[in-house]
């Protein structure tokens, strides 16, 4: 799929990224990453691969290393070779024989629908606070607006699903108004 | 329904619960187990265990070599083998095993325990992970 | 195709490190280092201290850029931050504003 391609993030195999992973797209992860990834579209983690985070996606591919929590709208599969310290919850999850898990696993879950962990974890959130520390000072609107997406993919947990498949293709919105609205917009999308 | 206590035999049989037969009470033994049918109560053998499609076991401790399950399993389960869901299993409870896999298909909710370490960028030793007893994140980073 | 590739469409906040090279067409805020090459695509907006090998800019950079090679400020880029780098071209088109150290 052409589109898709165009869509695809790779986070090489000797980059590092400390912080928060967000948008519309598809995600590979060859390198580590540290703090949460919540995308849209299909998250794969390679062999090589170390992501000390939670994951939300459509669906996800482990195949590397994982301490967090993994949620998807759609599936979720754990290949040969993943190592995943964290729950594990999507509407189909599979776990081959060779993957290792260490955590609660919920197949047939609704995605969204983790939430006494997760609403602890989100307004814990001490993730942010290393943030700040970190990179860059992030607006507090930002660290707030990035609880949105957890507290309305719960409401919209029954939401049908072709409205959330239908999220992941929408052409990107316009680069200048998306810094403050990516967020609000991801949300948005998904309660309809 | 059979109540009291059921041995399996160690002369390599093993043992098998047929789909008409429903047992209650703790079974234990060095053979192989084979349910078809339902039981209710603990099952401690050395050897493996076969849940079948259309086999249930409620147990508060199931504990076997290796564990594999097409049927309805609710309880937990400590095996020193691996544990395998196939398509159609129906599962509740915490799995522990030298490894556990779940087909497409099979249902599972519960805890999983498998022995083993992150790479020590992710923090690395197997009990250090900032997870209690129970799975769940003692502190969040 | 680079080894990191940041897309249109995802965002990054926080730190990204790597040894190879990275091509931001999307959002990122925080702080990016490579050691070799850096590209920021038209429509990528970057709100962060940039080091790398070189660094092409046509999107949008806010933040301090240190190449040691160079820094190619193509047009419609608009870049606000100090530059150091050993060479820099800014063409015609590029929107710029900052300082420009080239005694490296």
């Amino acid at each position: 799929m052409a589109s898709q391609a165009s869509n695809l993030s790779v986070i090489g195999r000797t980059a590092r990224v400390r912080g928060r992973v967000t948008g519309a797209v598809d995600l590979e992860v060859q390198g580590y990453v540290e703090g949460e990834i919540s995308v849209g579209g299909d998250v794969t983690v390679d062999a090589g691969g170390m992501v000390g985070a939670s994951v939300h996606g459509r669906r996800l591919v482990v195949r590397g290393a994982v301490k967090g929590d993994l949620t998807a709208d759609e599936a979720i599969l754990l290949e040969d070779g993943a190592r995943v310290v964290g729950d594990v919850r999507a509407p189909r999850v599979a776990i081959a024989p060779g993957a290792l898990v260490r955590g609660f696993v919920d197949t047939g879950a609704n995605g969204e629908a983790v939430r006494p962990g997760r609403a602890q974890a989100a307004a814990a959130r001490p993730a942010p606070a290393t943030l700040k520390a970190v990179a860059a000072p992030v607006p507090a609107p930002q660290a707030k607006a990035a609880a949105k997406p957890v507290v309305a993919s719960h409401l919209a947990g029954a939401a049908p699903s072709p409205s959330k498949e239908a999220t992941p293709r929408r052409p990107p919105p316009p680069v200048v108004p998306a810094l403050k609205k990516a967020k609000g917009q991801i949300a948005k999308k998904k309660e309809r | 329904m059979a109540q009291a206590r059921t041995h399996t035999r160690s002369d390599g049989q093993g043992a098998r619960i047929g789909s008409a037969a429903r047992v209650r009470g703790r079974i234990h033994g060095d053979g192989d187990l084979l349910v078809e049918g339902q039981v209710e109560g603990d099952l401690a053998i050395r050897g493996d265990l076969t849940i079948a499609e259309g086999g249930s076991v409620t147990s508060k401790a199931v504990e076997a070599q290796s564990v594999t399950i097409g049927g309805t399993l609710e309880g937990d389960v400590s095996a020193t083998g691996p544990v395998r869901l196939v398509a159609g299993a129906k599962v509740r409870g915490n799995l522990r095993g030298s490894a556990v896999a779940i087909d497409e298909g099979a249902r599972f909710s519960g805890q999983l325990d498998c022995e083993f370490d992150l790479p020590p960028e992710l923090g690395g030793a197997s009990r250090n992970d900032g997870r209690d007893g129970r799975g769940r994140p003692a502190t969040r980073r | 195709m680079a080894s990191t590739v940041i897309g249109a469409g995802i965002t990054i906040e926080g730190e990204v490190t790597t040894d190879e090279d990275v091509v931001v067409a999307g959002t990122l805020r925080g702080k990016l280092t490579a050691k070799e090459g850096v590209t920021i695509e038209h429509g990528a907006t970057v709100e962060a201290d940039v080091a790398g090998a070189s660094l092409v800019v046509a999107g949008s950079l806010t933040g301090n850029v240190t190449a040691a090679e160079r820094v190619d400020l193509q047009q419609g880029s608009r870049v606000i931050g100090n530059v150091k780098a050993a060479r820099v071209t800014i063409a015609d088109g590029a929107q710029f504003k900052g300082n420009v150290d080239m005694d490296v």
